[in-house]
């Protein structure tokens, strides 16, 4: 019977393009929205992702996500280097503070500070560079940070630092190193631009050591964001979190729990969590609307067919599994169909530093969509085969 | 239980004994079939005709299963349908009754070779068998090789109506049941389609139910029964072949 079914969808070909397209387009957006959502998720804990040596990140009671930094005193770090387990502790200072550039515009920042001595926490470098740079007075590396045309300074000398106003609309270059901004009336020498993940939501980054930040940024009684500890061999991170936690009195993560912590309260926080539910949500309807439709005209158009079998023996049961079989083959199609093309156009988004990053998550979503929406046409189409009369076809009828 | 009934020469396949059956309800109610009696044996072509809403098509529908009746005694081929339940009714009919069409009713997406097969593959034979038997039956109503994977769309009426009675044999039923068979189709088809129904479709003891308004094919039947306002009115022996067919009335 299921030879029948698939001989009677594929000869069809209207209606079969027209399910195909439907399932595949569902699949397609479900596993897109997913992955670009996934894509926004992982760039928000880029931070705690580009620092792998990091096993335990120590932060404030109150800290709950990477973007959400309070500040500790100066003496948690050495709180935290005197616990067990620890192999060795470093700080880290997250700060945002707007940089003025050569051509008098100002470009909010996040300044991040990282130890002076091991330079812990300074991305992969461009053009071979390497941290070591930041040992220079007043160095900074820059990053877009998954913005773009962001970090352009006047092309001529003389547009540089002008008197009077700003020189918004001159010819512009990308910063290089040699470069210097001005943040907060500190002059500071741009030393090399990094590779840092792209960051959610994206904003450029300004890498530098911890006692330069504390010179460029405005005064404040603490400046020490995080404790990054590398576990001694052999020890657990998420044992020496709990140790950490114990013998402090401050907030201790593994470094996967901290990946967790700040994913959950995206989602909880983040008004693009709603976009995506919105997308997937139209996706899903826009989905059923097409292949329920086509699935009802479908067996509808069939009706007739159906009543021939049914009269030749063919029982109710035996037809819904024929209706099911073809929904089954045209889910199967179409989300192969929709997960190719949504690889494909990942391929193009990710080219263009779009947050797009599909994890194996979003085709289950998507595979689960399809699912969903293909039950449902299938249920939504047999409704006619149900209430089927099997002597409806003589008489001419 | 054991749907598949053997054949026996020259029994009783059909015995109906006041059988009624009513559309719908109260004011709306209409009586279509009021009490018909009707024998039919096996090996004998039996023509159902009548003016149109007579109760033909209906009767056919309780003879075949596919209507259950109201009222009435009614053996097929020694079943009652009212002591079955509808799944073992619907199997029933799937082993033991072949039909064929008005509209002949073959389904577009299925060349004809796989139309045919089609009452084997609901009966659980496996494709590439019932695609050969469909294949040797079809070749028996005058398919080439080329005509058996053609798709309806691309045969004439009588060769659709062909393949129609070869899906009605292929699973060798005992009784065949045909509505209206040949008002789609010209004389000459018609009196093709008939030959090969006699030839083929009664060369077994099988019981054969024709409903029919084309006086032209009223040679080919054993007997004729006369359909009026519900019930048999006439029970009439046929026109000589080759003679003038009676008017019906």
């Amino acid at each position: 019977m299921n030879f029948i079914a698939l001989k009677m969808l594929l000869g069809d070909r209207t209606k079969y393009a027209g399910l195909l397209f439907g399932i595949a387009f569902t699949s397609f957006l479900v596993t897109f929205a997913a992955s670009y959502f996934g894509g926004m998720m992982t760039r928000s804990f880029a931070l705690i992702a580009e620092n792998p040596k990091a096993d335990v990140w120590v932060m404030d009671p109150a800290v709950v996500a990477v973007d959400r930094p309070i500040n500790l005193p100066t003496a948690a770090l050495d709180r935290v280097r005197s616990v067990e387990g620890v192999q060795s502790a470093v700080p880290l200072a997250l700060a945002t503070a707007d940089a003025r550039f050569p051509n008098g515009r100002f470009q909010s920042f996040q300044i991040i500070g990282v130890d002076d001595a091991t330079l812990t926490g300074v991305p992969l470098m461009k053009d071979g560079a390497t941290a070591s740079v930041l040992r220079a007075p007043d160095a900074v590396i820059i990053d877009p940070g998954g913005t773009s045309g962001k970090l352009q300074t006047p092309l001529l000398k003389a547009d540089q630092w002008p008197r009077g106003g700003p020189h918004l609309d001159v010819a512009m270059r990308p910063l290089i190193a040699g470069d210097e901004l001005l943040i907060n009336d500190t002059r500071v020498r741009v030393a090399g631009q990094s590779e840092a993940l792209p960051r959610f939501p994206p904003r450029p980054l300004l890498f530098t050591t911890y006692s330069t930040a504390e010179r460029i940024l405005l005064p404040e009684r603490r400046r020490l964001t995080f404790v990054l500890v590398t576990a001694a061999p052999g020890v657990d991170a998420h044992m020496l979190a709990a140790r950490i936690e114990a013998t402090t009195d401050l907030h201790a993560r593994a470094s996967d729990d901290f990946k967790s912590d700040t994913v959950k309260w995206m989602v909880a926080n983040s008004e693009d969590v709603g976009d995506a539910v919105t997308m997937l949500s139209i996706a899903m309807l826009v989905g059923f609307g097409v292949t329920g439709v086509m699935m009802f005209m479908f067996t509808t158009e069939n009706l007739k067919y159906y009543a021939v079998l049914n009269a030749m023996g063919a029982t109710t049961r035996s037809l819904l599994l024929m209706i099911c079989a073809q929904a089954a083959i045209c889910a199967l199609l179409g989300t192969g169909l929709g997960l190719g093309l949504c690889a494909l156009a990942g391929r193009i988004f990710v080219s263009y530093d779009f947050p797009y990053r599909m994890m194996w998550f979003a085709p289950v979503v998507g595979g689960t969509a399809v699912m969903l929406v293909s039950i449902g046409a299938a249920a939504f189409s047999v409704r006619p085969l149900l209430k089927m009369q099997p002597a409806s076809f003589l008489g001419g009828r | 239980m054991e749907s598949r009934v053997e054949p026996i020469k020259n029994q009783t396949g059909v015995s109906c004994r006041g059988v009624t059956k009513t559309y719908g309800q109260g004011n709306v109610a209409v009586q279509a079939l009021r009490g018909v009696d009707l024998e039919v044996r096996t090996g004998e072509l039996l023509m159902l005709v009548g003016p149109s809403g007579c109760g033909k098509t209906t009767l056919i529908s309780v003879l075949a299963g596919l209507l259950q009746r109201d009222d009435g005694d009614c053996s097929v081929l020694e079943h009652d349908y009212k002591q079955m339940s509808l799944n073992d009714t619907t199997r029933f009919r799937g082993r033991n009754i072949g039909f064929i069409f008005q509209t002949f009713d073959l389904i577009p997406a299925l060349t004809a070779v796989e139309n045919v097969a089609t009452p084997l593959l609901i009966n659980g034979v496996k494709r590439r068998v019932a695609l050969e038997q469909a294949d040797v039956v079809l070749k028996k109503v005058g398919f080439d090789d080329r005509m058996t994977t053609s798709l309806p769309k691309d045969l004439s009426g009588g060769q659709q109506q062909r393949v129609a009675i070869a899906r009605a044999m292929v699973h060798d039923p005992r009784m065949i049941v045909c509505d209206e068979p040949t008002s789609a189709l010209d004389s000459e088809s018609g009196h093709l389609v008939m030959d090969l129904m006699r030839q083929f479709a009664l060369g077994k003891d099988r019981v054969l139910v024709v409903v029919t308004h084309d006086d032209r094919i009223f040679e080919f039947a054993d007997r004729i029964a006369r359909m009026e306002d519900g019930r048999i009115t006439r029970i009439e022996n046929p026109p000589k072949r080759g003679n003038e067919p009676k008017k019906n009335p």
